[in-house]
C-alpha cells in the first residue's frame, strides 16, 4: 500500500526535519508512529498529504505503485489518501454538508462511481453520524466553525468515514479529547478497519492505542524511525518514556 | 445571471469550470440607430422616436445643457481610457414595423437571443414567480406577466410605455431621487436615456412575483443608457432583479444607467443586481464601462430599501447604490460582492444618508481582487443633525488572490448627531493557505477549493439574494475567478 | 479677498528677513520653498486631505513670523514641565530661550541643541531637516515653514547611543497675530534610543507651524510624545515626517487639548524590513474648536507592523476629524497593520468626521481598520448614577476613561502615562462636555 524509502524533508527555513525515513505499510494494517514533540511526526503527515511548506530533498514515497510525491494534495485525496488534521481548519460561510458532498462526489468520480444525489447523500450521512454521535445541527454550520476541540476531531473521523479512503493518516487525532470522545473516535476508526484499508496513526501518547490496537508501532525520533515493534512497544514506551530514544531534534 | 437554475445545479461547481464568458455572442438583427454624436438634435431625435410629450423633451434638453457644463469625474480610483462622447451612438433599436402587441409579434431572433441567455420570454416556458422586462440595446422588447400583475394594480412595463400610459406618475417621480444634474453620468443619462423599466406597486400590495429586467447590449459602438424607476406606495412590497450581459467586443462600451427607487410610508423595496457585463479579455481589451447611478429614497416612515449586488463583469464598475433615509425609522441596506480579475477595476460602495429619526443602515461589502484587478470600496455614512438615534453598521472585507492585485477601503463617516451610533470594521487578507490545503486534502481541485472558499467569504451577501439569483451568482463567482490560481 | 492677497504678507516677510549668515544650500532651499508656497497657496476644501478642515481662522488674519517677539519667565514654563525630564529645551515664539533651558550631561555622540545653534555650529547636522520635497511637495505649510523657520530643536544620536533620560521640548506662543515657524529634527543612528516629549502651550491668538523630520535608523527606537495645549485662540499646525530603517521602532503619542484650530499630520514610511510603528493619540475638543489628526503610513518594505489608535472627544460645537491612510506597496509582503478611530460625540452641535483608509497592493498581508462614533454608554452612565455619582461627575469619569484607555497603550513608561493622565484630568476639570 505505502512504501517510504529514505525520506528526507526540510521546512521553509531550511531546517531538515525528516532525515531518512523508511516505512512500509501493507494493505489492511494499522501502524502507529509515536515520538516526542519535535521528532518530525507532523512533518511526516504533511509530506505524505502534500501540504505546502515542505521540501522533499531525498527519497521516495510509493502509494499503490504510484509516486505519491508527484501528485497534488487534491489528487492524493482523490487517489484515496486521507489526512485527519491535528488542527482542523475553519472555513466560515461554507456549509459543512455542502463541503462534504462536494468532497465526496469529487472522490467518487475519481473512483469511477456516480455522484450521490441529495437523498442518497443524506442517508449516508445519517448512518455515519450515529457512529460518532454527531448532531445533525453541527453539519448545518460552517466547516469547523464554532466547533469545540472534540467536535472538530470527531468531524475529521466522520469525514473519513464518508470518504472511505484507502490510506488514512491520523495526525494526533487523540490530542485534546476527553475519555468519552476518545472512545467515540476510536470506535469510528475501528469501524473503518478492513483488509483493503491501511491506517497510520501519529500520536504522542499510548492511550489511543488501547482502543485502536495497532499491528505495528514505530518510534520516530530526530527525524528517523529508531525502533519498530509490535503493539507491546507502545506499552513499553508508556513505562519508560521517550528518554531512551535521545533528544527530540 | 439569467436563468434561475435549480439548487441541484448550483451544488456542482464543476459545471461551470472552463466556461469563460458565455454570453459574448452577437445577435444578427437589423437595427435602427441614431447617427453617432451627441447634440440637442440627437436628444430631440430620441425623444421623437419615443413619441414623448413635450415636458419630457424639455427635461432631457435641460439635462443635456447641464451635462455640457460638467466635467467627467476623476476622483474614483480608476484608470479610464478617454471616452469620446461624440463617437458613440445614443440610440439603437431592433427595427420593427409596429410595436408588438404580444409576444407572438416579437421578432423571433430576439426571442432566440433571450432563450440563449437563459431567459425564456414565453410565459409558459418562463419561471413561475418572475416577471421579466427584456431590454435589448435601447429598448424594451418584451415584458412578461403584465396582465397578471395588472390585476393587482401593479404597473410593470417598459419606461417608454410608462411615459405614454402613466405619464403623471413618471412626471411626479422622475428625477426626484437622482436629479438630472446630479453627476456627469446621470446628466448624460437624463439627456439620452432610451428605455428601461418602470414599476409601481399600489398601497398595501405585496407583489407576488419577482420583477426582473434583463439588460442586453448588442449593437457595436453603442452606449446603453437605461432608466429605471420603481415606486412602492404605502405599505407595499416589491422585489426587483436586474441582470446584464453584452457581446464580447474589443472596444469599450459605455453603460450609464440611472435607477431611482421611491419607498413611501411602510413600503419595502428589495433591489438585487447580478452584473455580468462583458469584462474585457485577459489583457484588458474591451469590456463595458459600467458607470451607474443608483439611489433610493425612503420617503415615508418605516420604509425600507435594500440593495444587493454581485458585480462580476465590466471592465470598469463605478457605482454607489445609495439610500436617503428621510422617513423616521426607515432602513437602508447595502450588500455587495465585487470581483475583479485580470485587468478589471471596480470602485463601488454606497452612501447612507440619515435624515430621519431612528434610521438604521447596514453595509456589508465583500471585495475580491485577483489577477491584476483593482477593487475599491468607497462608502459614505452621513448622520445629519436631526437623525436622532441613527444607527449604522458597516463591515468591509477584502480578499486578495495573487500578488498583482489591489484592495482599497475608503470609508467616509460624517456624524452630526451625538445620539448616533456608527461602527465600521474592515479587514484585508490573502486567501488562506490552510483553508485551501484543507479543501484540497478532501479531494477538491484548486479551482473548486477557491470557489468554495470565496463563496463562503461572500455568504452574508449571497444569502440576501432571491434563491434563483443566488444560485447563478455562486456559479458566476467561480467563472469570474478562473485562471486566478495555479 | 483673493488667495494671492492672503499669501502676500508671508512672501513679504520672507523678503524682509534680516540678512543671515546662512549656508548657500539653505538659502537656495528657502528660495525654492517660498516659491512653492506661492504656487500652492492655501489648501482648499476641494483637496481631499483638507476637505474637513476649516482654515478660515488662519486666512482671516496674517501671522508674520514672531521670532523672539516676547519673553517668558520660569513661572510661565513651570506648569508645563515634565517631572521626569533629564533635558529641557524651551522656545518662546519660535526662538530658543537659553535662560529657561537646561541641557544635562549628554553621552558622547549625542547632539541636542536649538536649530539656530545647530546651524551655527554644525550646519551639516541640520541639512537633512530640509528636503527637496519642501520645495516641490504638495504641502504649503511645510514649504512656508522651510522658507521662514528661524529655530526649532535638533536631536542627533550617533549609532549605538542610548539616552536614558527623557528630553523635553517646550514651546510657548505669546505674540498675538504672529507665527512661530519651527523646524525640528530627530536623527537616530543605528541601534540608538531616545524618548522625547514636545509640549506646545501659550496665550493669545498666535499660530504655531511646526515641521518635524524624524529618521529612526536600523534597530533604533524612538518614543515621541506630544502635548498640544495651545491657547484657546491659537492655531496649531504640525507636520511630522518619519522614516524607519530596518527593525526600527517608532512610537508616538499625541495628546491634543488646546487651540481653536489644530491639525497634526504624520507621514511615516517604512524603508527597511521588520520595523514597527505605533501611532496613538487622544484629541479632546470643546467650544467651537476643530482638531484633526491626519496620518499616512507607507509600507514600502516587507514585514513591518503598524498599530494606529486615535480617539477623539467632541463636545459643544466642536469638530473632530481623523484622516488615516495605510498604504501597502507591492513589495511590502507580510505587512501587519491595524488602524482604529474611536470617537465620542457629545454635543448636539458637535461633529465628527472620520476616514480610515486601507490601500493595499500586496497580497500576503493582515490589515484591518475600524471606526466608531457614538455617545457615552447609557448603561454605564446609569450604573454610575445609581451608585450615587452625580451625572456631571459620572460623565467626566466616562470621558476620562475613554481617553485614558489609549494612554494605557504606552508600554513600560509609567511616568509618561501619569504625565499625560494629569494633562487629561486638568482638561476635564476645565468643564466636561
Amino acid at each position: 500500500m505505502l512504501e517510504i524509502r529514505n525520506l528526507h524533508a526540510r521546512i521553509a527555513d531550511g531546517r531538515e526535519i525528516l532525515k531518512g525515513i523508511d516505512l512500509a505499510v501493507a494493505a489492511g494494517e494499522v501502524h502507529a508512529i509515536m515520538g516526542p514533540n519535535g521528532s518530525g511526526k507532523s512533518t511526516l503527515a504533511g509530506v505524505l498529504s502534500g501540504r505546502p511548506g515542505y521540501e522533499v530533498t531525498e527519497g521516495s514515497v510509493t502509494y499503490l505503485g504510484r509516486d505519491l510525491l508527484a501528485l497534488g494534495p487534491d489528487e492524493r485525496a482523490r487517489a484515496g489518501v486521507f489526512l485527519a488534521f491535528q488542527y482542523p481548519v475553519e472555513i466560515p460561510g461554507v456549509n459543512n454538508m455542502y463541503f462534504l458532498r462536494a468532497a465526496l462526489n469529487s472522490v467518487r468520480r475519481a473512483r469511477g462511481e456516480a455522484d450521490l444525489d441529495a437523498g442518497q447523500f443524506l442517508k449516508a450521512v445519517r448512518a455515519k453520524l450515529k457512529l460518532l454521535e454527531i448532531g445533525e445541527d453541527l453539519l448545518q454550520r460552517g466547516v469547523n466553525v464554532g466547533f469545540s476541540g472534540g467536535e472538530k476531531k470527531r468531524n475529521e473521523i466522520f469525514q473519513m468515514a464518508m470518504l472511505e479512503p484507502r490510506l488514512a493518516i491520523l495526525d494526533e487525532t487523540d490530542s485534546g479529547l476527553d475519555i468519552d470522545a476518545l472512545r467515540m473516535v476510536a470506535r469510528g476508526i475501528n469501524a473503518l478497519r478492513g483488509p483493503e484499508r491501511s491506517i497510520v496513526m501519529i500520536t504522542h501518547y499510548q492511550r489511543l492505542l488501547e482502543h485502536v490496537v495497532p499491528d505495528r508501532v514505530h518510534v520516530l525520533s530526530g527525524g528517523r524511525i529508531v525502533k519498530s515493534g509490535g503493539k507491546e512497544l507502545a506499552l513499553e514506551l508508556e513505562l519508560t518514556g521517550y528518554g531512551a530514544y535521545g533528544d527530540a531534534a | 445571471m439569467s436563468r434561475p437554475a435549480t439548487v441541484k445545479n448550483a451544488e456542482t461547481l464543476r459545471d461551470v469550470a472552463g466556461e469563460g464568458y458565455k454570453y459574448g455572442f452577437v445577435t444578427e438583427i437589423e437595427s435602427e440607430s441614431a447617427p453617432p454624436g451627441l447634440n440637442e438634435d440627437i436628444v430631440a431625435f430620441i425623444s421623437a422616436k419615443k413619441e414623448e410629450p413635450r415636458w419630457l423633451l424639455d427635461w432631457r434638453l435641460d439635462a443635456f445643457r447641464h451635462w455640457r457644463q460638467m466635467a467627467e469625474p476623476h476622483w474614483a480610483k480608476l484608470r479610464v481610457a478617454p471616452i469620446d462622447y461624440q463617437a458613440a451612438t445614443y440610440y439603437s433599436a431592433p427595427k420593427r414595423q409596429n410595436a408588438p402587441k404580444s409576444l407572438d409579434e416579437v421578432d423571433p431572433e430576439l426571442l432566440k437571443t433571450y432563450e440563449k441567455l437563459g431567459i425564456p420570454l414565453n410565459e409558459r416556458a418562463a419561471l413561475a414567480g418572475v416577471a421579466v422586462d427584456a431590454v435589448f440595446d435601447s429598448v424594451s422588447v418584451a415584458t412578461t406577466f403584465k396582465d397578471k400583475l395588472a390585476e393587482l394594480g401593479i404597473i410593470f412595463c417598459s419606461f417608454g410605455e410608462a411615459v405614454r400610459e402613466h405619464g403623471d406618475l413618471v412626471r411626479q417621480y422622475l428625477g426626484s431621487v437622482v436629479p438630472p444634474g446630479d453627476n456627469f453620468f446621470a446628466a448624460l443619462n437624463s439627456a439620452v436615456f432610451s428605455d428601461g423599466s418602470f414599476a409601481y406597486v399600489p398601497p398595501g400590495v405585496r407583489c407576488p412575483m419577482e420583477l426582473s429586467t434583463y439588460f442586453r447590449i448588442n449593437a457595436a459602438k453603442t452606449g446603453q443608457f437605461e432608466r429605471t424607476l420603481i415606486i412602492a406606495d404605502k405599505g407595499s412590497y416589491v422585489s426587483y432583479l436586474e441582470g446584464c450581459t453584452a457581446p464580447q467586443r474589443d472596444e469599450n462600451q459605455l453603460h450609464a444607467a440611472v435607477v431611482e427607487l421611491v419607498a413611501l410610508e411602510g413600503a419595502e423595496i428589495k433591489y438585487s443586481t447580478v452584473q455580468n457585463w462583458y469584462p474585457g479579455d485577459a489583457e484588458g481589451k474591451g469590456g463595458i464601462y459600467n458607470f451607474v447611478t443608483k439611489r433610493g429614497a425612503c420617503r415615508g416612515a418605516n420604509s425600507k430599501i435594500s440593495w444587493t449586488q454581485v458585480e462580476t463583469g465590466s471592465a470598469i464598475t463605478w457605482k454607489y447604490p445609495s439610500c436617503i433615509l428621510e422617513g423616521d425609522n426607515s432602513v437602508g441596506e447595502f450588500y455587495s460582492v465585487a470581483i475583479t480579475n485580470n485587468l478589471q477595476q471596480a470602485d463601488t460602495g454606497t452612501k447612507m444618508i440619515h435624515l430621519g429619526r431612528n434610521t438604521r443602515s447596514t453595509i456589508v461589502s465583500k471585495g475580491i481582487s485577483a489577477g491584476r484587478g483593482q477593487n475599491t470600496y468607497r462608502g459614505l455614512v452621513r448622520i445629519q443633525p436631526k437623525a436622532e438615534n441613527a444607527r449604522n453598521y458597516t463591515q468591509c472585507d477584502s480578499l486578495l488572490i495573487g500578488h498583482k492585485c489591489g484592495a482599497h477601503t475608503l470609508p467616509y463617516i460624517e456624524v452630526r448627531n451625538p445620539s448616533a451610533r456608527v461602527e465600521h470594521e474592515a479587514t484585508t487578507s490573502k486567501i488562506s493557505d490552510d483553508q485551501m490545503f484543507y479543501c484540497r486534502q478532501r479531494g477538491l481541485t484548486q479551482e473548486d477549493a477557491l470557489s468554495l472558499i470565496v463563496n463562503g467569504f461572500c455568504k452574508e451577501v449571497l444569502k440576501e439574494l432571491p434563491m434563483e439569483f443566488a444560485v447563478e451568482a455562486q456559479k458566476l463567482l467561480a467563472v469570474s475567478l478562473e485562471g486566478s490560481v495555479g | 479677498m483673493s488667495a494671492f492677497a492672503d499669501l502676500e504678507p508671508y512672501v513679504e516677510a520672507f523678503k524682509a528677513r534680516p540678512e543671515a549668515a546662512e549656508p548657500a544650500w539653505l538659502a537656495r532651499r528657502r528660495e525654492g520653498a517660498i516659491r512653492r508656497f506661492s504656487e500652492l497657496g492655501w489648501p482648499s476644501r476641494k483637496q481631499e486631505a483638507w476637505r474637513f478642515t476649516d482654515l478660515r481662522p488662519l486666512q482671516r488674519v496674517s501671522f508674520p513670523p514672531a521670532a523672539g517677539a516676547c519673553r517668558a519667565s520660569a513661572a510661565d514654563v513651570s506648569p508645563w514641565r515634565y517631572p521626569a525630564a533629564g533635558h529641557r529645551l524651551v522656545l518662546v515664539d519660535g526662538a530658543f530661550a537659553p535662560e529657561l533651558s537646561v541641557i544635562g550631561d549628554l553621552p558622547k555622540g549625542a547632539w541636542l541643541a536649538s536649530a539656530a545653534e545647530t546651524l551655527r555650529r554644525r550646519p551639516d547636522l541640520l541639512e537633512p531637516a530640509l528636503r527637496e520635497t519642501d520645495t516641490i511637495g504638495a504641502q504649503p505649510f511645510v514649504a512656508l515653514n522651510a522658507a521662514l523657520f528661524a529655530d526649532g530643536f535638533v536631536l542627533a544620536l550617533e549609532p549605538g547611543v542610548a539616552l536614558d533620560r527623557t528630553i523635553e521640548i517646550i514651546h510657548l506662543g505669546r505674540a498675538a497675530e504672529r507665527s512661530s515657524q519651527l523646524r525640528n529634527l530627530i536623527q537616530l543612528g543605528a541601534g540608538s534610543r531616545a524618548t522625547l516629549i514636545e509640549t506646545y502651550a501659550g496665550e493669545g491668538a498666535y499660530w504655531t507651524n511646526a515641521v518635524g523630520v524624524v529618521a529612526v535608523g536600523a534597530g533604533a527606537a524612538l518614543r515621541h510624545a506630544k502635548v498640544q495645549d495651545e491657547g484657546a485662540a491659537a492655531i496649531h499646525l504640525a507636520h511630522n515626517r518619519v522614516e524607519l530603517g530596518r527593525d526600527a521602532r517608532y512610537e508616538s503619542f499625541v495628546l491634543s487639548l488646546g487651540a481653536r484650530l489644530s491639525r497634526h499630520d504624520v507621514h511615516a514610511r517604512f524603508d527597511g524590513e521588520g520595523a514597527a510603528c505605533g501611532l496613538f493619540g487622544a484629541t479632546l475638543l470643546r467650544g467651537e474648536r476643530e482638531g484633526t489628526i491626519a496620518s499616512v503610513v507607507d509600507h514600502a518594505a516587507p514585514g513591518c507592523v503598524t498599530r494606529e489608535y486615535f480617539k477623539t472627544v467632541a463636545s459643544d460645537r466642536a469638530h473632530g476629524v481623523f484622516l488615516g491612510t495605510i498604504g501597502v506597496r507591492p513589495q511590502a509582503q507580510r505587512t501587519d497593520a491595524n488602524q482604529l478611530s474611536k470617537n465620542l460625540l457629545l454635543g448636539r452641535r458637535a461633529a465628527i468626521d472620520t476616514k480610515p483608509e486601507l490601500e493595499i497592493l500586496a497580497d500576503d498581508v493582515k490589515c484591518s481598520h475600524g471606526a466608531t462614533v457614538g455617545d457615552l454608554d447609557d448603561a454605564a452612565l446609569f450604573y454610575l448614577e445609581s451608585r450615587g455619582i452625580p451625572v456631571v461627575e459620572a460623565r467626566r469619569m466616562l470621558i476620562e476613561a475613554f481617553a485614558a484607555e489609549v494612554i494605557e497603550r504606552i508600554e513600560d513608561d509609567v511616568e509618561l502615562r501619569a504625565h499625560l493622565g494629569r494633562h487629561l484630568a486638568r482638561w476635564l476639570a476645565g468643564g466636561a462636555g
